[in-house]
């Protein structure tokens, strides 16, 4: 077992964990947040991207004892209170969302390229949302109105 | 496992020499491995701690790249693209962004099989390591045939300015795929590098082609493929992979070879302008017909409220024990060990089945829990109850279950051989269906042109990204709650009511919101067990099956081989049709009879045939389960049909637009079983929008591939058909809060019910979408309407409003009459309450919410009943209201690899009014995509009765890169003037023309139609240099 604190949505937690939990499942089963999702076990489908110290990672790809000390941003740390992230908000406007299940995972990594492309100057256009969302499976829409979300939201942000 | 995270590296050298002991970097490869039935290890040895992250300039104006550094890192590094630019394009294919911000380069080359390693190999990269006796510094190629030690960097020389260089990574898909072969190669004048490997090909460089390529690219060519050791694997062959690592070498280092000339005789339809009334759909945020979702927020927010993601503390975790083998008799079951663990709080098997052991919409063939007989790998033999995961793992591990196997019946071929083990009593037939019209013979004997092909569809998995599960709680009361995402709770619940021995009044279901459908949840799937457990239990469980469990368990798209030939006169018109299919139905019914019966009636497509002949055989097979999937059959017998459409055009030199109106049906004929069908037919006008496409005179792009446009047209049916029941009911009231509710038993996967029911009770009531609730999806809070499948519900949700509301609306205005004293014929319903008719105010006089205070407990409710319209024809099953598309697709075929590449999709639709223009178009979309995948990615692969394709690494669903960057929808609304039918659905619209429509685009493109979805690169090679298929 491994004694694993970490800062999770801006509040400090704790937890004795078997040693090869993976980090959405401390997520999911021990914080129970479960806005973030789970579509398979081997790293495709993105359902469960949230932000490692600010960054869009994989959290089935993680185990929970190697981030001891740092600090994640789940889907329901996204929003300020009630005010909507403009991620959030571009994904509902635009319809880039159906069933819904992937669409925590695909906000995290707009959320995250938005923000890098930012810092680095380089311009965030379609192509660049395309490839960046290179690991994210949608199965319901074409992509499109998530391409057009994440633009919108880069715009707003 | 422990995980150890030592500081120094000393430390962590000590700890790799354990035995067990294995050093990671981001470990992103091990959980894939874990998944796919590795052990993990004893320890993992975590190396972050150690630094060596850094990237630096080398001495000899390189870069030397910590082993710990990041492939992101590596990505972003600003010196990379001036110094060795090869390696900064092909850092870009490994992975995906959120894989290489924890992927590390010493992962890379620990693994021994990173994507990576052509393009290190070829830039004469070094590897610096802590060997197990001293420090290692030696050529990348000769640590990885020998590896010593732990990398701690790499150098990287700086990449000669003046050499052509490339990079190839040739995947499944267009991106994050597993490499079917990377390549990675430098020439200058005075050297060449070259480099290959990936997935199953070991990372080598190649000396003996390096030595070839002063002789230029055709001895270059045949060297690559000589030295290439590539091994097959269930997707490729060996001889693919080094075929076209050759080629990509060899077109990468010398520039393009000339395509091969395209020997298609297709033309081009002429220009015509599109029907009258046909509009582009597009929409946006603040556009008049664009409304956000109802379930948005919630869906956002991460509060939706999905079934699988309920945790309650009392809440126990269920698993079901699976028989993973596909053919066996159950010699011994044995739980008792299980039962005894501490915190297993249930274990279950047949003994605990109250009711019929058995399931199915259709006929009830498939057992909750296997008592005799396993006939797939996915069979139910057990499930436990425990405290948590762990344990009902250990417990499930602990059941000892005897088999002993059986001959495995792996194919329809096998199923329906004379002396076939029975996989049921009834045979392996499980349904056959045979009709002739006119004289085939005799119409082949005058036909002018014959063609003659065999059409094979994948096993298509529908991967709803939600996999199948939820929850299930006991009550005081002796009621049982079932909340496990569906798409009809009503038979859901009869379906358990059967099982469990329990009147169906004391089943409460709940089946809504659910992560995808797609058909795939039509069928009940874990609730049995779920049920068994919780009842057993007598505490709330929940269960929610793993991707991998999903592949092994849950019903797929039924696998046909279509053999049709046709025949026409020299004028391109149809004189005979023979159509003979065979489709795996699996191990069990579910809904494959229906399928297959309605895959026939689409035999002939929207043409007409004076003679036709068809038969239908659906065989049971130990191949897993299969049932409904979007386009239920349809889509399938299109494929074929629309192919052998243009191939006619092909011999008889007409164009695909002008070969299809001379044979096209016209409004108010018989449907194909001679069976009447409804008006507002629109194929004519959905050709003519067709022929208007630009796609006919798109430009080839500028890599010079050659590329084609085709079309297809489509018609589905909505609704059951003419056999089953299909009817439901629905209801509006005005609930305590002042929101009027519209309540429906159908679910929201997605598609839009909630969007539907909002804008139809809105449309009908003249009130606000934003003073609709839409309800749905629980047995208790929604009367029964039908299966939310076969395009239904748009009608259901549209008969539900009209039907509903004028009594309503009545009831409500009366209320404000009462309340207001102005009489009730002077009043009306306006967004957010009543107010007063003939005025030019909307201005309510009473809200909503003030009429529902001033009601009390007697709110006024209207109930309705609505029946889908059927046919008059009863001797099979077939479908009365349709709705019609032709899409168009424009398609690149990369001669390197044979791969198509989607340029445009484009697709008309025909389906009566758009309630809701982004639910319509999402559809449409989705469907599109979803076809996509079907046509050029997905097939779930078994061999002997085992499924090989066992989770989403390897079953390939589009990525975002595989869609078409351009895509358009159109519309044509307009219903004929006696038409009552009202808008038509199109959940399955989209998926219905895709296959042809791109195989006909290869075809115009490279001259030769390839037959086998999904369409196979290594096939489409073939055809690409073979001779023109006829």
């Amino acid at each position: 077992m491994a004694d694993v604190a970490m800062n999770v949505n801006g509040e400090a937690v704790r937890a004795e964990l078997p040693d090869n939990t993976l980090l959405v499942d401390f997520l999911r089963e021990t914080l129970g947040l479960t806005g973030t999702h789970v579509g398979c076990e081997t790293s495709q489908c993105g359902a469960c991207v949230v932000h490692l110290d600010g960054e869009a990672i994989k959290s089935c790809s993680v185990l929970a004892a190697s981030v001891a000390g740092r600090a994640v941003t789940t889907i329901e740390g996204l929003a300020d209170g009630d005010a909507l992230h403009p991620m959030q908000a571009a994904f509902n406007a635009h319809h880039g969302l159906q069933c819904g299940f992937c669409t925590p995972g695909m906000i995290m990594a707009g959320v995250d390229m938005v923000r890098r492309y930012r810092a680095s100057g380089e311009a965030l256009d379609e192509a660049a949302i395309r490839h960046e969302l290179e690991g994210n499976i949608c199965r319901c829409t074409g992509y499109h109105n998530i391409v057009r979300a994440i633009d919108a939201a880069a715009k707003a942000m | 496992m422990k995980v150890l995270r030592p500081g120094t590296l000393g430390e962590a050298r000590a700890l790799i020499a354990r035995p067990g002991h294995v050093a990671v970097g981001g470990g992103t490869v091990l959980q894939l491995g874990w998944a796919s039935g590795a052990t993990p290890p004893e320890a993992l040895v975590d190396l972050s701690r150690l630094g060596l992250g850094d990237i630096a300039a080398s001495a000899d104006g390189g870069l030397t790249i910590g082993a710990a550094a990041t492939l992101a890192d590596i990505e972003n590094d600003p010196q990379l693209s001036d110094t060795a630019p090869l390696l900064a394009r092909a850092v870009r294919d490994i992975g995906a962004p959120g894989i290489r911000r924890l992927a590390t380069l010493g992962g890379q080359i620990g693994w021994g099989a990173g994507c990576l390693l052509p393009a290190l190999l070829a830039l004469d990269a070094r590897v610096f390591a802590a060997g197990s006796t001293d420090p290692v510094d030696m050529p990348l190629a000769d640590w990885l045939a020998a590896p010593d030690g732990l990398v701690l960097s790499v150098t990287v020389p700086p990449q000669a300015p003046d050499a052509t260089w490339t990079w190839r990574k040739i995947g499944l898909r267009a991106a994050f795929t597993p490499s079917v072969i990377a390549v990675a190669g430098l020439r200058s004048e005075a050297s060449a590098a070259l480099g290959a490997g990936g997935g199953p090909v070991p990372p080598r460089r190649l000396p003996v082609s390096e030595a070839a390529v002063a002789e230029g690219p055709e001895a270059l060519r045949l060297a690559l493929e000589a030295e290439i050791e590539a091994p097959d694997c269930i997707h490729r062959t060996g001889r693919y992979r080094a075929r076209v690592a050759a080629a990509a070498l060899t077109r990468g280092l010398f520039g393009t070879p000339r395509a091969p000339a395209a020997e298609t005789s297709l033309k081009v339809p002429a220009a015509e302008p599109p029907p009258e009334g046909l509009r582009s759909l597009e929409g946006g945020p603040g556009g008049p017909e664009w409304h956000p979702r109802p379930d948005g927020r919630a869906k956002i927010t991460g509060q939706a409220g999905y079934l699988t993601d309920a945790r309650a503390p009392d809440m126990l975790v269920g698993r079901i024990l699976r028989a993973g083998r596909p053919h066996a008799r159950i010699l011994s079951l044995d739980t008792s060990r299980a039962e005894t663990l501490p915190g297993v709080a249930a274990v279950v098997t047949h003994a605990d089945v109250p009711g019929l052991n058995a399931f199915g919409i259709m006929w009830q063939d498939q057992p909750a829990l296997c008592h005799d007989v396993i006939r797939y790998e996915g069979d139910p033999v057990a499930a436990v109850a425990a405290v948590d995961e762990a344990t009902a793992e250990t417990a499930l591990q602990a059941i000892e279950v005897v088999y002993e196997d059986l001959p495995v019946i792996a194919s329809p071929a096998e199923a329906l051989a004379e002396d076939a083990t029975r996989l049921h009593q009834g045979g392996n037939l499980a349904a056959g269906f045979d009709l002739e019209r006119g004289d085939v013979e005799a119409g082949f004997g005058a036909a002018a042109h014959i063609v003659e092909a065999t059409y094979v569809t994948p096993r298509q998995m529908h991967v709803f990204l939600e996999t199948e599960g939820g929850w299930c709680a006991p009550g005081d009361d002796g009621t049982l709650t079932v909340a496990v995402g569906g798409q009809h709770g009503g038979r859901d619940r009869e379906q358990l009511a059967r099982i469990l021995d329990m009147p169906e009044e004391r089943l409460h279901v709940i089946t809504s919101p659910t992560g995808g459908g797609f058909g795939g949840k039509d069928e009940l799937t874990v609730q049995p067990a779920l049920a068994l457990l919780a009842l057993k239990a007598g505490r709330p469980v929940r269960l929610h099956l793993s991707r991998a469990e999903s592949v092994l368990a849950g019903v797929k798209r039924n696998p046909m081989t279509i053999r049709m030939k046709t025949g026409c006169d020299a004028d391109g018109r149809l004189l005979a049709q023979e159509v003979e299919l065979v489709a795996d139905c699996g191990a069990y019914a579910s809904l494959s009879p229906a399928v297959a019966e309605t895959a026939l009636e689409h035999a002939l497509g929207p043409y007409l045939a004076p003679a036709l002949k068809t038969s239908g055989r659906l065989a049971y097979t130990n191949n897993g389960v299969g049932g409904a999937f979007r386009g239920f059959g349809a889509n399938q017998m299109t494929f074929a049909i629309e192919c052998q459409l243009d191939r006619l055009a092909a011999l008889t030199g007409l164009d695909p637009v002008e070969i299809r109106r001379r044979n096209l049906r016209r409004p108010g004929m018989p449907g194909l079983m001679g069976h009447k069908v409804a008006g507002s037919e629109r194929l004519a006008e959905m050709l003519a929008a067709a022929a208007a496409s630009p796609l006919w005179s798109a430009r080839a792009g500028p890599d010079g591939d050659p590329e084609g446009t085709g079309m297809a047209l489509n018609f589905q049916g909505n609704g059951l058909g003419s056999l089953p029941q299909d009817d439901g009911e629905g209801e509006l009231r005005l609930a305590a809060d002042g929101a009027i509710e519209i309540a429906s038993g159908l679910d929201e996967m997605g598609q839009g019910l909630a969007t539907a029911l909002q804008a139809v009770g809105a449309a009908r009531l003249g009130c606000a979408r934003s003073d609709i609730r839409p309800v749905y999806g629980d047995t208790q809070a929604a009367p029964d309407s039908g299966s939310t499948s076969a395009s239904r519900g748009t009608f259901a949700a549209w008969s539900i409003a009209r039907g509903a509301a004028p009594g309503f609306a009545e009831k409500v205005l009366a209320l404000a009459a009462d309340l207001t004293g102005v009489e009730a014929t002077s009043l009306r319903l306006v967004p957010g309450g009543v107010a007063v008719a003939g005025t030019n105010s909307d201005a309510p006089i009473a809200r909503f919410a003030d009429l529902a205070r001033h009601a009390g407990t007697a709110l006024p409710r209207q109930k309705t009943a609505f029946a889908f319209p059927k046919t008059d024809y009863t001797d099979g099953n077939a479908r009365f209201i349709h709705c019609y598309g032709a899409t168009l697709a424009r398609v690149a075929v990369d001669p390197v690899t044979g791969e198509v590449r989607l340029r445009a999709l484009e697709m008309h639709t025909a389906a009566g009014p758009v309630i809701d223009l982004a639910a319509y178009l999402g559809q449409i979309e989705g469907g599109l995509i979803q076809g996509l995948g079907l046509t050029l990615t997905e097939d779930t692969l078994f061999r002997e009765g085992r499924v090989l394709t066992t989770n989403l690494d390897a079953y390939m669903v589009p990525s975002i890169r595989d869609v078409a960057p351009s895509l358009r929808v159109t519309a044509l609304e307009d219903l004929d003037a006696d038409d009552p039918w009202g808008p038509r659905g199109v959940g399955e619209l989209g998926i219905g023309a895709v296959t042809p429509a791109i195989a006909n685009a290869v075809a115009a493109a490279i001259g030769g139609w390839p037959v086998a979805a999904p369409f196979s690169p290594e096939a489409i090679l073939e055809l690409a240099t073979g001779s023109a298929a006829a």
